[in-house]
């Protein structure tokens, strides 16, 4: 297994040294080698899963004295694969993409070395070598989003990019120091092991170092994952290469769900750092969703879409759902990817026909024209607010009869309710000839994904973190008094409810909306559109940065 | 004696307003020799004369150099000038050479060996600066843009070198900033603050660095130069694979 780890590192770099060596001679073949040294370390990357299921147990390789340490286990083999099977996709796509741009060979060998950083950041078995890896998936996506050397924009969104993956290196970098300071050494196994054995041992400005590193190490998954505030170059970096926005939003961006799993044992020890996580990832969620619907371009709409789900990510990590949060970026990943890599195809098919097809779901929601004759309004709700809860309690009695007594599992049961609920309520109106087939149908395909997810994730708990004592710890980091628990989920009932209840309103009085309403609409709707004035917020802040130093320059003679 | 000893090593190990001497000397010197002996010596004197004093270095003097380093860091954003930008980075790492001095149990070889980790970068950047004021007349950014598509093997250099000056891992600035973090991070969250604000502006600074000269469409200025040598960019590879090598291998010094 050890070699099988060293090579999974080796061959995406010796197919970027080559490509980048021989770039000229190479020719267009540099996509052919690339292409053949992801399809061997993808082959590699299953093996090694297939080796740590089978086998249960995990590998180290160490290359330096007490760094360089390469891990093979669990979280890493599952992230490998991830990694490998996308940048495989990803560079088959590009084979025929990127034939007619200036540095095809570049944009192949950067590609490789973006795989070897990633692979680097998830295999990492010590500090050093993470915080190396971690600061050159920055680096490397900084060349590939400005792989367009002409265009200003692109790059300026680029150098955006590294200056936020910077913020979050830094954070990680001072974690890092502090773990060696207290535990002296820089090997996760040991860190991990002793963090475990003796929790809460060391202290640094007033705080336990776990509770100091867990709030850095979150600050470090929020610049990755693009959470609030934090956000603003994930839908600006749409000039890249689709290729590379495919990359990013499908292997790159969710980082930080890596990086809160990997240090699950410092943030178990924790006490408040998993409800940050939570907050900041709810927030995220609700105000990524909330841009992406305001967007009209498609791949910028995708953007804001990832940074919706990077919140729902973090969210889950809040509640304790690790392992779920791994399940959701691999799933993410995925289907975010096929939707970048398909963006192209659509906006060309757009450009050469701009009508919009007769369809039922188009007629439905955009064109708002409902059925003629409703199905009884009573049986609909009921239909609307029991079928989804009886779904979910089931699927999740299935695998664990005490999830009841987990918070996290209450709130994602809560979530997903609300959205199959909102599924029903939304189409139950729909013009179509059989509208019990829809209904059946909608009822259908939602227990199949909610029992895919919950079988699925119970089955990621089971490979990430095997000891059940483990994963009860990291549901009771999450866990805060049941009183503001229960007010808090009321609350966000109250609020659900009256969003559905002015939904309707709003429908029942369209014609005869009043002004100052309409007006506080179209406030409302300005500002999303101007996302938040955060954009603008940053470029100001820039803008005057630039003119102190500026200043400061003139003042001092350039001395 | 020794107080005033380390006061003078700010001269070389910049604390700002001491630092404006160097500024000011670099500026005057325009022979690009002088300019690198000036660049590899200049830190080993502060370096010696901190070692000679036997002092420990006080508290205020570390908030002092992290301030030098974080305010030359922030000035250099705007540098087109790249001798400039050149003087003012080396200000700004210099003064961090200060923090790793805190370090306990890091001798005078240790010391003369991060600070040669600074320079050694911008002494390649000097000559590839030189490298631009030959084909140009100046080494300027934003004056002639889009060197990547004419002259690719230089630009590719100064991507790579400029890299090794903010201190990006694998290059030897990175382990000298490991060591600086080692030394204040744990006693003061403000001074890793400031440091980590210190190499964020190193960074910023240098892609915008980068941008200036590199991106955009290509002039006719730009099109009619020839670019480096396949030897000559040789040369300098090989310096930075071991630059590369040296940077790894202090960063395996750290554990």
């Amino acid at each position: 297994m050890e070699q099988l780890v060293i090579l999974l590192l080796v061959l995406p770099l010796l197919a970027g040294l080559v490509n980048h060596l021989f770039s000229k001679s190479l020719g267009y073949r540099s996509a052919t080698l690339s292409v053949y040294g992801a399809v061997l370390t993808f082959a590699v990357a299953v093996y090694l899963l297939l080796e740590v299921l089978l086998d249960e147990r995990s590998a180290s390789v160490q290359f330096g004295d007490g760094w360089g340490i390469i891990l093979a286990d669990p979280l890493s083999s599952l992230m490998a694969l991830l990694i490998t099977g996308i940048s495989l996709i990803v560079r088959i796509y590009s084979v025929k993409y990127m034939v007619e741009e200036e540095g095809y060979g570049r944009f192949f060998m950067l590609l490789d070395f973006m795989t070897a950083s990633l692979l680097l950041m998830v295999t990492a078995g010590d500090l050093i070598t993470l915080v190396i890896a971690w600061h050159l998936v920055g680096v490397v996506l900084y060349f590939l989003l400005g792989f367009d050397t002409r265009s200003p924009v692109a790059s300026r969104y680029a150098l955006w990019t590294l200056v936020t993956y910077r913020i979050g290196d830094m954070a990680m970098v001072i974690a890092a120091v502090l773990l060696y300071h207290a535990f002296g050494t820089w090997s996760l196994t040991e860190i991990f092991a002793e963090v475990t054995a003796n929790p809460g041992q060391h202290h640094y400005f007033g705080m336990t170092v776990e509770e100091v590193v867990g709030f850095l190490l979150a600050l470090s998954a929020f610049a990755r994952s693009a959470q609030l505030f934090l956000h603003t170059w994930l839908p600006y970096t749409m000039d890249g290469p689709s290729p590379v926005s495919a990359l990013m939003h499908a292997g790159i961006v969710n980082a930080g769900g890596f990086l809160i799993n990997r240090f699950a044992p410092i943030f178990v020890q924790t006490e408040s750092v998993m409800h940050l996580l939570f907050a900041v990832g709810l927030v995220t969620a609700i105000i990524g969703s909330v841009l992406m619907l305001t967007q009209n371009d498609i791949k910028k709409a995708l953007g804001y879409s990832t940074m919706g789900q990077m919140g729902f990510m973090i969210m889950e990590c809040g509640v304790g759902a690790f392992s779920l949060a791994i399940y959701h970026l691999i799933a993410h990943g995925l289907f975010k990817g096929t939707l970048f890599l398909g963006a192209g195809t659509v906006i060309n098919e757009a450009r050469q026909h701009d009508g919009v097809p007769k369809q039922d779901l188009y007629t439905f929601v955009v064109e708002r024209k409902s059925a003629k004759r409703n199905q009884p309004w009573l049986v609909m709700a009921g239909i609307t607010l029991a079928v989804p809860i009886i779904i979910l309690t089931m699927a999740h009695w299935l695998v664990a009869q005490d999830f009841f007594q987990k918070q996290g599992a209450i709130v994602l049961l809560f979530f997903g309710w609300i959205t199959g609920a909102q599924l029903l309520f939304n189409t139950y109106r729909m013009d179509v000839q059989n509208v019990w087939r829809l209904v059946g149908m909608i009822i259908f395909s939602f227990a199949l994904v909610i029992a895919g997810y919950v079988l699925i994730s119970h089955a990621f708990d089971l490979f990430l973190y095997p000891d059940p004592a483990f994963r009860a710890e990291i549901y009771t980091a999450a866990h805060i008094d049941v009183f503001w628990f229960d007010l808090l989920v009321i609350l966000t009932t109250a609020v659900i409810v009256a969003g559905w209840v002015l939904t309707y309103y709003s429908e029942q009085n369209r014609l005869k909306g009043e002004a100052h309403l309409n007006r506080l609409w179209l406030s409302f709707y300005a500002m999303v559109s101007r996302e938040f004035y955060m954009t603008d917020l940053y470029a100001w802040l820039t803008r005057a940065l630039l003119k102190v130093s500026a200043r400061l320059n003139v003042l001092l003679r350039w001395r | 004696m020794s107080g005033i000893m380390l006061l003078f090593a700010g001269l070389f190990l910049p604390l700002f307003p001491l630092s404006m001497v160097f500024n000011g000397l670099f500026g005057q010197m325009q022979h690009r020799t002088l300019r690198i002996a000036l660049l590899l010596i200049w830190p080993q004197i502060g370096v010696a004369l901190v070692v000679a004093s036997g002092m420990e270095v006080p508290g205020w003097l570390l908030v002092w150099a992290l301030l030098t380093a974080i305010f030359y860091g922030f000035r250099a954003l705007v540098l087109r000038e790249v001798s400039l930008w050149i003087s003012f980075i080396a200000t700004s790492v210099w003064a961090v050479m200060w923090l790793v001095i805190g370090s306990q149990g890091v001798g005078w070889y240790e010391l003369a060996k991060y600070a040669l980790g600074f320079s050694l970068p911008l002494v390649l950047l000097l000559l590839l600066s030189g490298e631009l004021e030959q084909r140009f007349g100046a080494a300027y950014t934003g004056l002639y843009n889009g060197l990547a598509q004419s002259l690719p093997r230089l630009s590719w250099l100064i991507v790579m070198v400029v890299l090794a000056v903010i201190a990006t891992p694998l290059f030897p600035a990175f382990p000298a900033v490991m060591a600086a973090m080692l030394n204040v991070a744990p006693d003061s969250f403000m001074m890793a603050l400031m440091l980590s604000i210190a190499w964020f502006m190193w960074g910023w600074a240098g892609a915008r660095l980068i941008q200036g000269l590199l991106i955009g469409e290509e002039n006719q200025t730009v099109t009619a130069q020839t670019d480096m040598s396949v030897g000559k960019a040789w040369i300098y590879a090989v310096g930075l694979v071991v630059m590369a090598l040296s940077g790894i291998s202090m960063t395996g010094g750290l554990a």
